[in-house]
């Protein structure tokens, strides 16, 4: 199984790759015009596999779970993230290299004399980096998680278009009519990976909606919403897996919000239940929603998943309401009678607070399944593990050797990352843990 | 893991990307 997706993740690195350099090696091919120098052809390699890089960042985010299996959703939004800053980088390096060698190129600076190939690249340059700054600064500067959404959608296709048209107007390799159909047929293929992602999937996703059929409320200022499929068979999850939920209008809305499921993944009856947190944001509306409002789900993504990493004893680590996939899982393999030894290290705030307190209490019945709880605030008389989750709680209550063990681990990421340094001091090898840091997005 | 391996995929495909274009630039001037 982990070679089957190691295999897949092989292939679409290489097919990745394939997308940014065979266009650009297809510019080799007769007829040429007339080589120039050294730095002005590598700095018209560096532009066109620039803009090949930030037009696959498209398919990147069109949420082909094909595609993202392999790695999970989580990783593949930080690839995005990253190769961008790498793409925006050779695109800008572009025009400095050819500014360099040659300075006469730089009264194309002045838009308002400078020709339209020239004003289209300065269009597409300026958008990358207005794209950049506002995806790092978005928190910073206080922007609308929606407003950005829309703004980064907005940019990176003025970009794109406005990248292609500077090359198509330039008219120096793209003046081969095979070339340029080839660059003009690639950047309508990027944008239809957007309108996949943003018109068809949502389409998919209009006709087969879910009706909330229970909303519970949970410890810790926290809500499950149960969810049954009308008029379909709904989908089947993997526990640990996620779905990005369209609660409030229609799924065309370009925002969605990704949770975790939380209920079995044994069910038959296509019913989903999703554990959601108030943090104050979009999820303080879970309350509000009512029994039979119609809502629609896009899933089962991610690679965070027990089923996926069959071990002697799985050890999960939550923090919060990271608890949810845990319970998914925890509720699964008790549905599954499956009596593999099983410890969930539950970090919460205080006694109170603690989601699916009395269930998991309950489950401990019914499955090998030990339980910890580290509290942040503990009540008085509390002799139980209290502060954070470190590696000295592992070693108190984990059989060595503590790198036989699987490690599932979803929490704030302040908390994920003491984790995963935890278990590097315990000497645990990176692939024997497995996270899902839901701030993805 | 992933993670770690994104980011390890991301400077392979950054030096990947940029000899490649170096070798664009090579072909040309090799006619």
């Amino acid at each position: 199984m982990q070679l089957l997706y190691a295999v897949r993740g092989t292939v679409w690195i290489i097919l990745y790759l394939f997308f940014i350099l065979a266009p650009l090696f297809a510019l080799l091919t007769a007829p040429l015009p007339p080589a120039r120098d050294f730095w002005t052809e590598f700095s018209a390699a560096l532009g066109y596999a620039g803009l090949a890089m930030m037009g696959l960042q498209f398919g990147l985010t069109a949420r082909f779970r094909y595609v993202t299996e392999p790695w999970g959703e989580d990783v593949i939004y930080h690839f995005h993230r990253q190769i961008s800053l790498i793409a925006v980088g050779l695109v800008v390096a572009h025009p400095l290299i050819l500014f360099a060698v040659r300075p006469e190129l730089l009264g194309l600076l002045n838009s308002i004399s400078a020709p339209w190939r020239a004003r289209f690249a300065a269009l597409s340059i300026y958008s990358l980096i207005a794209l950049v700054a506002m995806a790092l600064r978005r928190a910073k500067w206080n922007i609308r998680y929606e407003t950005w959404h829309v703004t980064h959608i907005i940019l990176a296709v003025v970009a794109v278009v406005a990248g292609l048209l500077h090359m198509v107007g330039w008219s120096f390799y793209l003046a081969a009519p095979g070339k340029r159909a080839l660059w003009i047929g690639l950047t309508i293929f990027w944008i239809m990976l957007l309108l996949y992602v943003r018109v068809v999937k949502p389409l998919f996703m209009l006709r087969r909606p879910y009706r909330v059929v229970e909303v519970r409320q949970e410890r810790g200022d926290t809500w499950t919403l149960v969810m049954q499929p009308d008029g379909h068979p709904g989908f089947r999850f993997s526990p640990g897996q996620f779905g990005w939920l369209t609660l409030w209008g229609t799924p065309f809305k370009i925002t969605g919000h990704p949770f975790s499921f939380s209920s079995s993944a044994a069910g038959a009856d296509g019913r989903v239940e999703m554990t959601i947190r108030n943090l104050g944001d979009f999820t303080s509306t879970i309350r509000k929603v009512s029994l039979g409002q119609r809502v629609h789900l896009d899933g089962p993504y991610g690679a965070f998943t027990i089923d996926r990493n069959p071990a002697d004893m799985h050890v999960l680590v939550a923090g919060g309401v990271g608890v949810t996939p845990m319970i998914s899982m925890i509720r699964t393999l008790a549905d599954r009678g499956d009596s593999r030894p099983m410890i969930l290290l539950y970090g919460s705030k205080d006694w109170e607070s603690i989601t699916f307190r009395e269930e998991l209490e309950a489950l401990t019945a019914r499955l090998n399944l030990t339980i910890v709880h580290v509290l942040a605030n503990p009540p008085a008389g509390w002799t139980g593990e209290r502060g954070f989750i470190t590696a000295a709680v592992f070693k108190r209550h984990l059989p060595p050797p503590y790198a036989d063990h699987e490690y599932f681990i979803c929490g704030p990421d302040v908390m994920m990352d003491a984790i995963e340094k935890a278990l590097g001091e315990l000497n645990v090898p990176l692939a024997k843990y497995h996270s899902e840091r839901y701030s993805f997005v | 893991m992933r993670r770690l391996l994104a980011d390890n995929l991301v400077f392979a495909t950054a030096a990947i990307v940029i000899a490649m274009a170096a070798l664009f630039a090579a072909l040309r001037l090799a006619g």
